[in-house]
C-alpha cells in the first residue's frame, strides 16, 4: 500500500479520543487487579482469624502504609511508561520515602531495650512472606499488563518491572489481611522482598508480552 | 524546544477531538520525518517502518499526553520502531541514542537542497526512467504497482530503477568530483 492511501485510511474513519482514556483505563485495571488478589487471598489464604481487634494495632497500619504508598508509585510508573517519550524518574526517586521511612522505624524497633531479633526480623512467617506476596499479586499484575499493552510502552521490560513493582506492592496491601506479623524489620525485608519479586517477575514477562 | 512543536500538538489535540482534517495534515508532515529518519538507518524496507509507525501513531494515540511534549512522544514511537527492526533482522544489538532533535530536527532548508540535487541529477536521465525513480523511490510506490500501471514486468521496474540509481550516483559522483578531488569515494 502506498503510504498517501495509508494516510488517507487512518484519517478517514477517525474517531475521537476521550480525554484521560490512558487514566480510565489504569484506574479500571488497578481496581479490578485489587479485586482479583482479595478474592485470591480470600479464597487460598483466608482473613487473618484476629482481624477485628489488628485492625486498628499499629503493626497492621505500618504495613498498609508502607504498602499503598509504594502501590500509589508504581501506579504512577507504570502510567509514565506507557507514554512514549516520558520519563518515570521522579516516581522512581520518590520510593525512596517509604523505603527510608519502614528502615528508620525498623532501626527505632530493634535498638529498643530488649528487643527480640528473632521476632522482629524472621516473625513466624519469613518463609512464605514474599512467595505469598507474589502469588497474591499476581492478578494485578495480569491487570496491569493488560492496560500497558493498550498503552505504548517503549522499553518492555522496564514498563513489566513498573508493572510488577505496583502489583507486588498492592498484592503485599492484599495480603497484609492475611498475615498476622506487624513488626517493622519484618515488613521492610520480607515484604519487599515479595515486591522485588514481584518486579523481576514483571520485567521478565515485559520483555515477550509487552511488544507491539 | 523543537520548532515545530506547537504546531504538531495543536494538530494532534484537534485529531484527539476528531477532527480529520488537521489529522491528515499531521500524518503528512509527520511521513516526511519519519521518511528521511529511517532512511537513514535502514538500508532497506523504510517506507514499510514509515508505514508501521505511522499505524503505531494512529492506534496508541490515546497513549499521548498533552501535558507532555509531542514530537518527543512521537520519536518515542519511531525509535521503539527502529529497535524493533534491529531486532528482526538480528543484525544490530545496540540504537544510537538519537533525540527527537534526530526526527524532527533536520533543517527543512536541507531536505529542499537535497530534493534540488536530486532533481538536477534526474533530469540527466532518460524521462521513463526519472519516472521510475520518482515513483520508486521518492514516493515509495511499491514496485508491483509501477510494473502494473506501465506494463513492465516486476523485475524489469527493479532492473531499470537499479540502473537508474547507479548511474545517477555516478553522476553525483562526477559533480562531487568536479569540485574537490579526493572526497568522491567517502
Amino acid at each position: 500500500m502506498r503510504t498517501d492511501d495509508l494516510i488517507a485510511r487512518l484519517t478517514d474513519d477517525l474517531a475521537p479520543v476521550k480525554g484521560g482514556t490512558a487514566q480510565r483505563l489504569l484506574l479500571t485495571a488497578a481496581a479490578l487487579g485489587l479485586l482479583s488478589s482479595a478474592a485470591l487471598m480470600l479464597a487460598v489464604l483466608g482473613l487473618r482469624y484476629d482481624f477485628d481487634t489488628a485492625i486498628t494495632s499499629f503493626g497492621m497500619w505500618t504495613k498498609l502504609v508502607y504498602t499503598f504508598v509504594i502501590a500509589g508509585l508504581g501506579l504512577w510508573t507504570v502510567e509514565r511508561l506507557g507514554r512514549p517519550g516520558a520519563g518515570a524518574a521522579r516516581p522512581v526517586a520518590l520510593l525512596a520515602l517509604p523505603v527510608l521511612a519502614i528502615l528508620l522505624l525498623s532501626a527505632w524497633q530493634m535498638a529498643a531495650p530488649h528487643a527480640d531479633m528473632d521476632a522482629l526480623v524472621l516473625g513466624h512467617s519469613s518463609r512464605v512472606c514474599a512467595a505469598n506476596v507474589l502469588l497474591v499479586a499476581l492478578p494485578t499484575l495480569a491487570a496491569a499488563f493488560w492496560v500497558l499493552r493498550r498503552l505504548a510502552p517503549t522499553r518492555p521490560a522496564l514498563a513489566g518491572a513498573g508493572a510488577g513493582l505496583f502489583a507486588g506492592a498492592a498484592g503485599a496491601f492484599i495480603y497484609a489481611f492475611h498475615c498476622t506479623e506487624g513488626a517493622a524489620p519484618f515488613i521492610a525485608i520480607w515484604y519487599t522482598l515479595g515486591i522485588v519479586l514481584t518486579a523481576g517477575v514483571g520485567a521478565v514477562l515485559g520483555r515477550f508480552l509487552l511488544r507491539w | 524546544m523543537i520548532a515545530q512543536e506547537a504546531q504538531y500538538r495543536e494538530w494532534m489535540l484537534a485529531a484527539l477531538a476528531g477532527d480529520g482534517t488537521a489529522y491528515r495534515m499531521l500524518l503528512a508532515a509527520l511521513t516526511r520525518h519519519l521518511r528521511s529518519y529511517f532512511a537513514r538507518r535502514l538500508d532497506s524496507g523504510a517506507e514499510d517502518a514509515v508505514q508501521e509507525t505511522l499505524i503505531a501513531i494512529h492506534t496508541r494515540r490515546a497513549s499521548y499526553d498533552p501535558g507532555l511534549p509531542f514530537t518527543a512522544w512521537v520519536h518515542g514511537i519511531a525509535r521503539y520502531k527502529l529497535i524493533d527492526e534491529y531486532r528482526r533482522r538480528r543484525r544490530r544489538a545496540t540504537v544510537p541514542l538519537d533525540e527527537a532533535r534526530d526526527l524532527f530536527g533536520h533543517d527543512e532548508a536541507g531536505e529542499a537542497i537535497a530534493r534540488r540535487d536530486v532533481e538536477q541529477l534526474l533530469a540527466k536521465l532518460p524521462s521513463a526512467r526519472q519516472q521510475l525513480v520518482r515513483d520508486v523511490k521518492l514516493d515509495g510506490i511499491p514496485v508491483a504497482d509501477v510494473a502494473a500501471r506501465t506494463g513492465m514486468s516486476e523485475s524489469a521496474v527493479k532492473v531499470a530503477v537499479h540502473r537508474a540509481v547507479k548511474s545517477l550516483g555516478e553522476f553525483a559522483k562526477g559533480a562531487v568530483g568536479g569540485k574537490g578531488k579526493g572526497h568522491a569515494d567517502g
